[in-house]
């Protein structure tokens, strides 16, 4: 099957006895997109994953690859690879004839598994270790293994279900580099599901962010982040996420714990109140500002960050190391009304412009 | 040395006495049956027992090549128990994968069979195979050992290979289809390889269980099927008991099983734990 | 808003499956041969015995031979050896159970403490379990109990006691077979037993150090009810095998001397093989296997009980 990796879902539903996986979700992916799905435990990205690999499906819905659907296909007709969390290597068999075993079962010709398996290995930098045996091997050089199994067959989609969870902090943060150069020159379709948003915002193109069975928003990590377009979605995005406050809303003026700030534009919703969704970034010390007490400082090495109790609730608070004194009890603070988003305080959307 | 110190040493000093006495109740009555086998069946009768005397390879030469022979006992035992084990795993393992990994039609239902069958005392199944056997005139051949050596054989083997199958990680499986591996194609490559260690267990105790089998043995063979568990008797008769030739037949008869149980013994007592966890056992 | 679509059909024309198309049928490949073999050998044959006990099969007096209704049982009701039989096997399999598993464990215990030199028990301790029941019993009848040539016996009577007819007088006979059954599967409870200990998490006593607990008391409160499953499964494993031994048995005594260890089971081989009654002792046979049943439900039962009780 020719084509080039668009993947289409439609109405896809999922059940598990009383819980309810994937609550019917819609999702196209272009092709050689690095698209990742991301979203807490539970909310149905490894599901939706398993659905396009194959593994599982749908009691509803469809699933279509470049405009054929495969919505039940057993995963040995679908031209897709898949990367396990625990890699999933063979144990009993050494690193190459993992590798060749795809191919093998393809019925590829024993001359060209070799070269195949040869290039594959090298891709991933492990060719000096196709003897060993996986157990022989380290956590980060299993992880290649099982992308050079991926890859051999120069598949149309590459999925891969939190390939970098088993590996240490450091390791993760080269691997990640490693993943994307390697998606780039295979020029690949790849679906990456993962919870860590950090992860997300880095690799994808596009992402989808998954809670609860629904995805809440489809985009590109900049609209993601710089237009998250529900509360739910701008308190998980971001490191640290965007502070959550409640306020009163009345025409352009947004009142927080008796303190006045005007907006530069006019929001297309009710007076009343209001959600007010502000980043750790977004906030300045002020000697005019909301009074908040400091009860945590952590050190960032290069900056800090204060966690601040404001009226009823907790925020974070990013300054420079100059701008700290410590033994300083309150922290005087001022929200930038530029870098303020609005939600609905009832549905939790994101308040437009009118 | 301080008091903690020495209080320890003595402490497992006394333990090791203690547990050492203990385990001569287990290992004086092999010593002893060894000791009889190297007597003359004069000396065997000497009282008190004599510790010193001189010791005669006779008996294992009698057992061997005398009137009463066993060495043809030992062929059979081997052949039966061989075939018995080949058919047993060639069967069990394919179930064990069906009822461990694949949505088999009224498994419940199927694995509650399978575990009564286990359950039956021998001697309820031997009177009906006598009857049935001797009708179809199976009495006394190999064939008929054989499949009267499944019954339990093949529920046990089937139990354990199952909770064998279960530990292979699902995902490997899935890998492998994901592999274009067909469902046969990843039982045989993916699957068995993985559970080797599990077979090898296997293999030993059906092994065993078929070379010491007497109940069917003594009932369903005859004059050309008989195992060296029957073959025994040939050495004890209502007038007298030849002790010191029986002890050597016998410790000949269990050598076989002796060394598979020594060379296999962190194996066995891996089956024993396992088996032990989900049900099983015999003899 | 649209209602989503109903799966259509495949390319390959299922319309339901994908991964799980087909996977039946290979199941029932795969079992079929072995479930096959399982009717024949062990259905087929019980079902042949159930009927042979409505039926009166003598083949020493074979032109009585007929059909006999619920003639066998009626006489197994009124048949005091049958009750005597019984008896026996209460006896058998409960005294060696639960010598079994207290020796068993209290070895597995002792073992512990030994620091190096483990490997030793565990050798001797496979022996016993992988010789053939039938060579302990004529091992034990010979070498062991025999009056005046037996180890046993003289070391009894060097110790200055009465000697005794192990395997000639009624109650020295019982107590010998349980005893050899004894001899041959404690280790068997004593290798399970100790590998469970062996996997017991140790930081539970650590805990249990710092609160000040005793020897006694870890044993009493952590380890025992850490125990439990796998005591649990020695019991049922060990009682199955004690209904249903045969070869050790038959071997020391021959059920003798006279009916003084006939357990049910060699009640039941007696009177086919022996007296060729084959049709009274299907019934015997029938009723060794529903007490089988029956223990092993109970037993079963209790195991499941208890494990939703720890569960709760």
């Amino acid at each position: 099957m020719s084509g080039q990796g668009r993947v289409s879902l439609r109405g896809v539903r999922k059940v598990f006895g009383r819980f309810v996986a994937l609550d019917g979700i819609d999702l196209d992916i272009e092709p050689v997109e690095f698209f990742a799905l991301l979203g807490p435990s539970g909310s149905g990205k490894t599901t939706t994953l398993r659905m396009i690999a194959g593994l599982d499906t749908p009691d509803k819905g469809t699933l279509t690859v470049d405009g054929a659907d495969v919505t039940f296909a057993p995963p040995g007709e679908r031209d897709v690879a898949m990367v396990f969390q625990n890699y999933a290597l063979y144990p009993h068999m050494t690193v190459r004839d993992n590798i060749a075993f795809p191919l093998k079962m393809a019925g590829t010709p024993k001359s060209e598994i070799d070269a195949l398996v040869r290039e594959a290995a090298a891709r991933v930098r492990i060719d000096q270790l196709l003897h060993r045996r996986p157990g022989q091997l380290s956590g980060g050089q299993q992880q290649r293994c099982a992308l050079a199994r991926a890859i051999v067959r120069k598949p149309k989609l590459f999925l891969l279900d939190e390939p970098l969870s088993n590996l240490d902090a450091q390791l993760r943060l080269e691997t990640r580099v490693e993943l994307k150069k390697l998606q780039r020159n295979l020029n690949v379709t790849a679906i990456y599901v993962t919870h860590d948003q950090e992860e997300a915002m880095t690799l994808a193109d596009r992402m989808a962010v998954y809670l609860e069975g629904t995805i809440k928003q489809i985009g590109t990590p900049a609209e993601v982040f710089d237009r998250p377009n529900c509360v739910e979605v701008a308190a998980f995005i971001g490191s640290p996420p965007m502070n959550i406050v409640p306020a009163m809303l009345d025409g352009r003026t947004v009142t927080i714990e008796g303190h006045r700030i005007e907006l530069g534009w006019q929001p297309d919703c009710l007076a009343g109140p209001v959600t007010v969704g502000v980043r750790p970034g977004g906030l300045r010390i002020d000697g005019d500002g909301i009074p908040t007490r400091l009860y945590l400082s952590e050190n960032l090495g290069e900056t800090r960050l204060l966690n601040l109790e404001l009226g009823q609730v907790l925020i974070k608070m990013r300054i420079a190391q100059s701008d700290f004194s410590p033994d300083v009890e309150t922290v005087p603070v001022s929200f930038d009304p530029d870098s303020i988003h609005l939600f609905d305080a009832g549905t939790g959307r994101r308040v437009e412009a009118r | 040395m301080n008091v903690h110190r020495r209080a320890r040493i003595t402490r497992t000093v006394v333990l090791m006495v203690v547990a050492s006495a203990l385990l001569l109740v287990w290992v004086l009555p092999l010593i002893w049956a060894f000791v009889v086998s190297l007597k003359s069946e004069r000396e065997v009768l000497a009282y008190p027992p004599n510790v010193v005397f001189e010791p005669t390879g006779a008996n294992y030469v009698a057992a061997l090549f005398g009137d009463f022979s066993i060495v043809d006992s030992l062929a059979t035992s081997t052949i039966v128990a061989t075939a018995t084990t080949v058919l047993t795993i060639l069967l069990a393992v394919p179930a064990a994968y069906a009822f461990a990994r694949l949505r088999l039609p009224a498994k419940k239902p199927l694995g509650f069979y399978t575990l009564a069958t286990q359950m039956v005392p021998p001697v309820g199944l031997v009177i009906p195979y006598f009857l049935i056997l001797n009708q179809v005139g199976w009495l006394d051949t190999y064939h008929g050992m054989v499949i009267v050596y499944l019954t339990f054989s093949l529920p046990f083997a089937i139990w354990l290979m199952v909770s064998y199958m279960e530990d292979v990680p699902r995902e490997m499986e899935e890998a492998a289809f994901l592999d274009r591996a067909s469902r046969l194609q990843t039982l045989w490559h993916i699957v068995i390889p993985q559970v080797r260690g599990g077979i090898g267990v296997t293999v030993i105790f059906v092994f065993l269980n078929a070379w010491n089998e007497f109940l069917f043995a003594v009932q369903l063979g005859g004059n050309t099927v008989r195992p060296v568990t029957v073959a025994m008797y040939n050495f004890v008769s209502v007038e007298q008991t030849l002790w010191a030739k029986l002890s050597a037949a016998a410790l000949l008869a269990m050598l076989p099983v002796v060394v598979i149980g020594i060379a296999g013994q962190k194996q066995i007592v891996k089956g024993l734990t396992v088996g032990a966890v989900k049900g099983g056992g015999r003899k | 808003m649209p209602t989503s679509p109903d799966p259509p059909v495949s390319p390959s024309g299922r319309r339901t499956g994908g991964i799980h198309a087909g996977e039946r049928r290979f199941a029932l490949a795969l079992t079929g041969p072995a479930l096959l073999v399982l009717a024949l050998t062990t259905t087929f044959p019980l079902l042949y015995l159930v009927w042979s006990s409505f039926q009166t099969i003598n083949l020493a007096m074979p032109f009585m031979d007929g059909f006999a209704g619920v003639d066998n049982y009626v006489q197994m009701w009124g048949d005091t050896r049958f009750w005597h039989a019984m008896r026996l096997t209460g006896i058998y399999t409960v005294s060696s159970v639960t010598l079994q598993v207290i020796i068993g464990l209290g070895l597995a215990l002792l073992v512990m403490q030994i620091p190096r030199g483990q490997w030793i028990f565990r050798i001797v301790a496979i022996l016993p379990i992988v010789l053939a029941p039938v060579v302990v019993g004529l091992f034990w009848r010979t070498v062991m109990l025999s009056p005046n040539f037996g180890l046993v016996d003289y070391l009894i009577q060097a110790l200055g006691f009465e000697q005794v007819n192990w395997l000639g007088a009624p109650t020295p006979a019982l107590i010998s077979v349980i005893v050899i059954h004894t001899w041959q599967w404690t280790p068997f409870a004593f290798l399970v037993l100790l590998a469970s200990l062996a996997s017991l998490p140790p930081d539970v006593y650590e805990a249990a150090r710092i609160d000040r607990a005793n020897a006694f008391q870890r044993f009493w409160h952590i380890t025992l009810p850490l125990l439990r499953p796998a005591i649990v499964i020695v019991v049922i494993l060990r009682a199955m095998i004690a209904l249903s031994a045969f070869a050790a048995i038959f071997a020391a005594t021959g059920g003798g001397p006279g009916t003084a260890t006939e357990i049910l089971n060699l009640y039941a081989f007696k009177t086919s093989f022996v007296e060729l009654n084959f049709g009274y002792g299907s019934a015997l046979a029938v009723a060794l296997l529903v007490i089988t049943m029956v223990v092993s439900g109970v037993l079963f039962y209790l195991r499941t009980a208890r494990v939703a009780d720890a569960a709760r």
